[in-house]
């Protein structure tokens, strides 16, 4: 092995190169298609000077450390396996690149199509490029996800989308399998790299986990590879574009299942169950497929069936688990892939020439479009097995393993099932020839047919020569199926290949396969009625009735639980909590306390009391819902108080402005909703809900009192000790929240945000539905003083201004050495413009603001994250603050932190996200009637007219 | 010990007035006369504490407290905006306009009736 960095680049370079189709697509499609080229050409370039090396045995790797807790590491490998599959997405790729340029039309967005095509390229060739199998898992997932894109492309089509969605559920649902086989796999041999894995097949074979392990990762390779009974998503995937199925279909998704059992050969094959399991299925969805796809008149259904057969017959070459047998495999995938690219992308210029491919509907297109015809006959007899042509080759050393197995101590079933399989393909490959390009011209085709542009049929024109010189020479082929194989099974081996393998049981199963399948063609016309007739299981429908029955089991327990009813959900939550807390009490016990009771002065009785009250008041009130709010009020007063009496300024600060910020936009939402809270609930569920009440409130009482009795460590000791030290303030409040969990601050300021935009969004919702309709009819103006805006207030709400602002921004200054911070400097700083708003009215206060409120989240949040990327370009880890004594002559030394910047952000995002709060109440008073004032207050003297003693006006006068 | 005097009588003299306004709270009869009783409390109760305080920071502690001060220019501003909110509700729900006497001027009471429009005469 040898260590070599080009690996994450060659994986790398799809993705980065995905970035460039969307923008270059504005400077033409040829353009674009260049630059989707280009990408995989230097993959490509890369790929082939590692090539010798790897040929002569070398395995590269390159190992990164990601998240190395997990066991997830960005580790690369290349080896002969790797490196033939890497070189058939890519080569394949390119191949897709140009036929696309071609096939799709003006209207199609080839940006975006390019742009998921390499997407999908970079997960492939992620997958053959990993060492770690994480990482292998997160590439195989992006396959599904990308190939989702891909089948969907034509979203205007239901067929497109439903089979994007069907391709993703089934690849998703064996994905997830598959994660717990690896993680079962990673778990026995005690690393996650592949290298390792493939070092302990014995170790793996041996453990008792080793079943459910193989099945969970035969479950997402059989899924991904279409192995019956998964099958049927891969023809309903027929609804994308024809590059995205000759892509996905020949050489890369489908192959992915192959290339992972292949890739786990060494650890996982030669037991009778990786046998009877993978041989088995591979056989029945070899001989399914076939037969199936005789019966399909969609040339691209027809194709669709015959790779589903062909899968199955490499997963089967796979499951015999002889080294022959692996060859073979190896062989056939490289042959498969030859073939089949080329015989979609002719199917596609049928499509796109003729304007249909249904079988029935063409015909005598040999004489209208004779270089595709060629191409497609040349390829289709390959697909047969006829000689001369590679598939022929790799089916009889198919042909030749199957005799030589034995199922169920029974040598004939195998080779004889092989060999129904064969017939059937030769049937259906040479349907797809003379029932498409043979016969007489038809006059009746949606569209005139005629030979593409070079461009179009470049790229299975280039296939089809391999497949000739394949067929012929199959020999020169022998390095890199060596290569591979060697790799597949773990130690080197030499094939030959050869055209010519004598007079065995193969050559005669080959010449039945053939002269049955003529006459299965010539029989075809009675035997596709008596198909028809026949009742067949419709996967499409078995798959949507379970899709549904999912939804309704899932929407039945989701009624019971998640009913929309806020009281419901907190019914279940606390009862939750208290039983869990209940379990782990009487499980475990309880420690005898260790601390002695502390003197309780009456002071603190009376405000106790006043809290006890004012909570069972709220209850008792809550139905009024303006006195509710008061009683509410009172007790976030004494909370406040009994943070100062427990010496907390920083909690006290905070409390008293969050209540009062609180209390304000309640006041203001409350007016837009009903006085009372009317009785909903019957008298049985509200004793419940009082239950669980009482329960939950004595369970955290219980919990708290027996927290404070006893002695236990907590980080408060660390936080204390090092906020000078490490975060540079003497206020360990703020420094836990700027500096030591500063990660936690971003996330909640953030969250924050989010809750301030998404109150401004639902306030969209809302006013444009039913409850909008109710507010505009609500008759705002009955019963309100026609005085909104007292003079009084007015002007001392202008005197309290700057001062409140002063005290805000002193808050916000001394935060980190003294109680204050951003939190409650945008705390108070909201209040005092809350107070504004009130006094003068929104419209009029909101125009002397120069600021929109969304962009103070924005900017909050950028200031707070840049502040902790800062941390990244001094080399230490996001969000540690730095911090300085900065000596200006005229003041006194201060100190500078980042930490203070970092509460910058904070400070605006709370400012922002309050106001835009209060914007939002505003539009809902407005919408329901109210009028905006564009004074700031109703009445002001200094604008009137002055009046004398009797009311005598003077200027009135002359009227 | 006579400053400890002065300053009890000031704290007491407080208390007197806050218990004075609470009773006052209790006693009186409708909205309008309420409105006289916590005023009490607020200034005389509250200033006599604040008072009291002052004294005990000046001549024990030594040094002269400004917060008080503060205290009390924040109750000087607020108490009158809170009393006046409250009458005007109170008169807005359970009053009429014929009740009032004529405001004695062209326009009518400010709750009552809409602001005159000025904005012709500009």
């Amino acid at each position: 092995m040898s260590e070599i960095s080009l690996l994450p680049i060659i994986a790398i370079l799809p993705f980065v190169g995905a970035l460039m189709p969307g923008i270059v697509i504005r400077a033409g499609r040829n353009a674009c298609a260049a630059f989707t080229a280009a990408p995989t050409l230097l993959a490509l370039v890369m790929l082939g000077t590692l090539a010798p090396s790897v040929y002569d045995g070398t395995v590269y790797t390159t190992h990164f450390s990601w998240i190395p807790q997990l066991g997830l590491e960005a580790s690369f490998f290349l080896d002969g396996l790797g490196l033939m599959f890497a070189c058939m997405i890519l080569g394949v790729g390119l191949l897709i690149t140009l036929y696309a340029r071609f096939y799709l039309s003006g209207d199609d967005p080839m940006g975006q199509f390019y742009t998921y095509l390499l997407l999908f390229q970079g997960a492939m060739l992620g997958i053959t490029l990993s060492d770690n199998i994480l990482l292998l898992l997160v590439f195989w997932e992006l396959t599904s996800l990308s190939s989702f894109l891909l089948i969907g492309y034509w979203k205007h089509l239901p067929e497109g989308r439903q089979g994007a969605r069907m391709a993703l559920t089934v690849t998703g649902a064996g994905g997830l399998a598959m994660i717990g086989g690896m993680l079962i796999l990673g778990d026995i041999v005690g690393s996650y790299n592949l290298t390792d894995i493939l070092a302990a097949g014995d170790q793996i074979k041996a453990s008792e986990w080793y079943l459910p392990a193989l099945i969970l990762i035969l479950l997402g390779a059989f899924t991904k590879s279409a192995q019956f009974p998964f099958h049927f998503w891969l023809p309903h995937a027929m609804a994308a574009p024809t590059p995205v199925s000759a892509y996905l279909h020949s050489a890369t998704m489908v192959k992915a299942g192959v290339f992972l059992m292949a890739r786990m050969w060494p650890a996982l094959a030669g037991t009778s169950e990786w046998f009877y399991i993978v041989a088995t299925i591979g056989l029945i969805t070899m001989v399914l497929g076939a037969v199936i796809a005789l019966f399909k008149d969609d040339l691209k259904a027809l194709l669709a069936f015959s790779t589903v057969s062909h899968l199955g017959l490499l997963t089967m070459l796979l499951g015999f688990g002889t080294k022959a047998a692996a060859v073979a495999a190896v062989f056939h995938i490289l042959n498969h892939l030859t073939f089949k690219a080329a015989l979609f992308m002719s199917a596609g210029i049928v499509d796109h020439e003729a304007k249909t491919r249904d079988i029935k509907q063409l015909g005598g297109l040999r004489k209208l479009m004779p270089i595709t015809a060629t191409i497609a006959t040349i390829t289709a007899l390959s697909m047969a097995g006829i000689p001369l042509f590679n598939g022929f080759v790799s089916k009889e050393m198919m042909l030749e393993e199957a005799t030589h197995t034995v199922w169920w101590e029974n040598p004939w079933i195998v080779p004889a099932l092989a060999t129904l399989g064969a017939v059937f393909s030769v049937a259906y490959s040479l349907r797809f020839i003379f029932h498409t390009f043979d016969g007489p011209v038809r006059d009746d085709y949606p569209a005139k047919p005629h030979d593409p542009p070079f461009g179009m049929y470049a790229s299975p024109a280039f296939l089809a020569i391999f497949v000739v010189i394949l067929g012929l020479f199959p020999g020169i082929a022998d390095g890199i199926v060596g290569m591979a194989a060697s790799a597949v099974i773990g130690e080197t081996v030499h094939p030959h290949l050869a055209l010519w393998h004598g007079f065995k049981p193969a050559l005669y199963m080959s010449i039945v396969a053939i002269v049955v399948g003529i006459v299965l063609l010539l029989l075809h016309r009675p035997l596709d009625a008596a198909w028809l007739a026949a009742p067949r299981p419709e996967a499409k429908r078995l798959f949507d009735d379970l899709i549904r029955g999912v939804v309704g089991l899932t929407r039945r327990v989701n009624d019971v639980l998640h009913n929309g009813a806020l009281s419901r959900y907190l019914a279940i939550f606390c009862a939750s909590t208290v039983a869990i807390g209940y379990l782990a009490y009487s499980g475990g016990g309880l420690l005898p306390a260790t601390r002695e009771m502390l003197p309780t002065p009456p002071l603190a009785i009376v405000a106790w009391a006043l809290m006890v009250l004012a909570t069972i008041l709220v209850v008792v009130l809550h139905r009024t819902r303006f006195a509710a709010l008061i009683a509410i009020s009172v007790i976030g007063l004494v909370i406040s108080i009994g943070f100062v009496y427990l010496s907390a300024p920083d909690l006290a600060l905070t409390q008293i402005s969050v209540e009062t910020v609180t209390i304000m936009l309640l006041l203001l939402a409350l007016h837009f909703l009903p006085k009372e809270t009317p009785v909903e609930s019957s008298i049985g569920k509200r004793r419940l809900d009082g239950l669980i009440a009482i329960g939950s409130g004595l369970g955290i009482g219980a919990l708290a009192y027996a927290f404070m009795m006893r002695d236990f460590s907590s980080i408060s000791g660390y936080h204390l000790a090092n906020s000078y030290e490490g975060g540079g303030g003497t206020n360990v409040v703020n420094v836990i929240l700027v500096d030591f969990r500063g990660y936690d601050t971003y996330g909640e300021i953030i969250v924050l945000g989010i809750a301030g935009l998404a109150i401004y969004a639902l306030m969209e919702t809302l006013l444009s539905g039913p409850a909008g309709a109710r507010l505009r009819n609500s008759g705002y103006n009955n019963d309100r003083s026609h005085d909104r805006h007292p003079l009084m207030m007015v002007i001392a709400a202008r005197l309290m201004l700057p001062i409140a602002g002063v005290v805000g921004i002193y808050i916000f200054l001394r935060g980190h050495n003294e109680p204050g911070g951003g939190f409650v400097a945008g705390l108070v700083i909201s209040i005092a413009l809350l107070i504004q708003y009130m006094a003068s009215g929104f419209a009029w206060t909101t125009r002397r603001q120069r600021m929109e409120y969304h962009g103070l989240i924005g900017f909050g949040v950028v200031i707070a994250g840049l502040t902790g990327l800062g941390a990244i370009l001094a080399g230490t880890p996001f969000l540690t603050s730095w911090f300085t004594y900065i000596h200006l002559p005229p003041i006194e030394e201060f100190e500078f932190a980042t930490a203070a910047l970092f509460d910058l952000g904070v400070f605006l995002c709370v400012l922002g996200a309050v106001m835009l709060m209060l914007y939002s109440l505003s539009r809902l008073a407005r919408h329901s009637g109210e009028t905006v004032n564009t004074e700031p207050m109703d009445y002001d003297p200094s604008k009137a007219p002055t009046f004398f003693e009797d009311g005598y006006r003077t200027e009135e006068e002359g009227r | 010990m006579i400053q400890d005097i002065i300053i009890s009588v000031f704290i007491v003299l407080g208390g007197v007035f806050g218990l004075v306004g609470s009773f006052g709270l209790v006693k009186l009869q409708d909205a309008m006369q309420r409105l006289h009783a916590p005023t009490k409390a607020t200034t005389l109760g509250l200033g006599g504490v604040l008072i009291g305080s002052m004294i005990y920071f000046a001549l024990v502690d030594g040094h002269f407290s400004f917060h008080e001060l503060l205290i009390t220019l924040f109750l000087f501003i607020t108490a009158p905006i809170t009393a006046h909110f409250m009458a005007q509700t109170y008169l807005r729900m359970h009053r009429d306009e014929a009740d009032l006497p004529p405001s004695g001027r062209p326009v009518g009471w400010s709750i009552y009736q809409d602001p005159p429009d000025f904005s012709a005469d500009d």
